[in-house]
């Protein structure tokens, strides 16, 4: 199943090497270890017997750069070939994008070809996947077997789904980078079908819509037009940008600061008539352009304390002090 | 529960997710990994693929570890489908130095957590039940949205299948 993560700006698939045992599924995916350039491939890392057998999976990744804005990866998978691990192959193949299937060309083995086949097809449709719909290839290996089955013959008995097959040596390194090449492709065409905005009149505005309804997925413009960057994925990484801009979360600061200002200046007048009127109307604004409202208060009750003294000396309140001269 | 709802709207409308969403998950991973202090902590689609992770991590093969996560923990269920039981929604494993402990959110989502000597498996354990109800709620929000966001470009195919050209070889 194609993981496409927007915040990562990461697009997963994955791909599964399906056959009978000893058809060749681990080797391909050693040659296409040692084919693939280093900045492309990750560690190949294989569950096995000790007789390097596959008991479980093999791994690995590939990483094809940015692909249109998005870091693209493609998880190479192998299952175990032999009837009975039916029940581990079954759980690799869960989620599949894609299915190389891995024929053997010797005349022997055609059983084992059918069978393997057929466990495919009933495993997927355990998962509700039709095998028909689903991109699948199938590379002949072994060509170079004496006796090796004819192309025609091995279509006519095995290729009942018209799959798109391929010739190859993979022991030799022949062939294997083409059904690779050709599993991708399919998988990719899939993965734009499904995926793609749709140019359709009736889509179109609802494409338009929708970023300006996710303020957060709006930020990353870095997607560049072309997508058709060389290689070097570390350093085209548009995923790492978008966030900081999106984390300052630009709306709420307009906001603040709008209501606060005509909140502040209506505020002043109210303890301001109570004292003398002139001097203390500066005083506090003044205070409170420091933004220390504190200050402010304690000027404000030191004001009535110099009214109600004033106000104690004309009413000869406190003896002993000689009389206020406005009263004459 | 609606978990599981959720989980079946998840299954069949495919693995997309949003820079929004990621960011919620982000804050919910983080605070565990105080609360638990625990190393680094990833999420896992059950398909083997990293949704996101936090923490520690940079010295990891993140894909490699992402992979063998989903399939242990598919190794396990089978384990479990054999032993009676339908699931077993915990692993651990114990190293010298480095645990890891796997448990299910939800039914296709992983949390593996990495943690040393700074912290117990009971701290781990305790917040990591907290976290997976946290992650298990989101994702039904997520997935109960309609997904109206963000595509990928329609270059993607033939960029895609040029950059196959360039690296397989034409």
């Amino acid at each position: 199943m194609v993981q496409i993560n927007f915040a990562r700006r990461e697009v997963n698939c994955k791909i599964v090497f399906y056959g009978p045992g000893l058809s060749g599924k681990t080797t391909n995916l050693e040659i296409i270890h040692k084919k693939v350039p280093d900045t492309a491939r990750g560690n190949l890392t294989s569950i096995a017997t000790e007789q390097d057998r596959t008991l479980f999976f093999d791994f690995m990744p590939l990483d094809l750069g940015q692909v249109a804005g998005m870091k693209t990866k493609l998880f190479l998978y192998t299952v175990p070939g032999q009837v009975y691990y039916d029940s581990t192959r079954k759980l690799v193949l869960q989620g599949a994008d894609g299915v190389a299937f891995i024929a053997d060309s010797d005349p022997n083995r055609m059983n084992d070809n059918l069978e393997s086949f057929k466990n495919l097809e009933r495993n997927l449709k355990d998962y509700g996947v039709d095998i028909r719909k689903l991109p699948v290839v199938i590379q002949y290996n072994k060509r170079d077997l004496p006796g090796a089955l004819s192309v025609p013959e091995l279509n006519a008995k095995m290729n009942s789904i018209n799959a798109p097959t391929f010739e190859a040596v993979a022991v030799k390194g022949e062939g294997v980078m083409q059904t690779l090449k050709g599993i991708s492709k399919l998988v990719v065409d899939r993965l734009n079908e499904e995926y793609a905005p749709v140019k359709s009149a009736a889509s179109a505005p609802a494409a338009v819509a929708a970023p300006a309804a996710r303020p957060a997925t709006a930020p990353p413009p870095p997607r560049p037009p072309s997508g058709v960057t060389p290689a070097p994925a570390p350093a085209a990484r548009p995923a790492p940008p978008p966030p900081p801009a999106a984390r300052p979360a630009p709306p709420p600061p307009p906001a603040r600061p709008a209501p606060p200002v005509p909140a502040a200046r209506p505020a002043p007048p109210p303890p301001a008539p109570r004292p003398i009127a002139p001097p203390p109307a500066p005083v506090p604004a003044a205070a409170e352009k420091k933004g220390s409202g504190k200050g402010g208060l304690i000027l404000i009750f030191l004001l009535i304390l110099l009214a109600g003294a004033a106000a104690a000396w004309h009413f000869d309140i406190i003896k002993g002090v000689p009389p206020a001269p406005w009263k004459k | 529960m609606a978990m599981g709802k959720a989980d079946e709207s998840l299954r069949s409308t495919r693995l997309v997710f949003y820079k929004e969403d990621i960011e919620k998950i982000a804050k919910v991973l983080n605070t565990f990994l105080k609360n638990a202090n625990a190393r680094c902590v990833l999420l896992v689609d059950k398909d083997g693929h990293l949704v996101t992770k936090e923490g520690e991590s940079s010295t990891y093969d993140m894909d490699t570890i992402s992979a063998l996560v989903a399939g242990s923990f598919a190794a396990t269920k089978q384990m479990a489908k054999l032993l009676g039981e339908e699931e077993f929604s915990i692993m651990f494993h114990q190293g010298k130095k480095d645990n890891i402990q796997l448990s299910l959110v939800g039914e296709r989502t992983i949390l593996a957590v990495i943690f040393d000597d700074k912290t117990t498996l009971g701290m781990v354990r305790l917040y990591a039940s907290q976290v997976s109800s946290k992650l298990g709620e989101l994702f039904t929000d997520i997935s109960e949205r309609k997904s109206e966001g963000e595509k990928i470009s329609q270059e993607f195919g033939q960029a895609a299948k040029g950059k196959l050209d360039d690296i397989f070889g034409s």
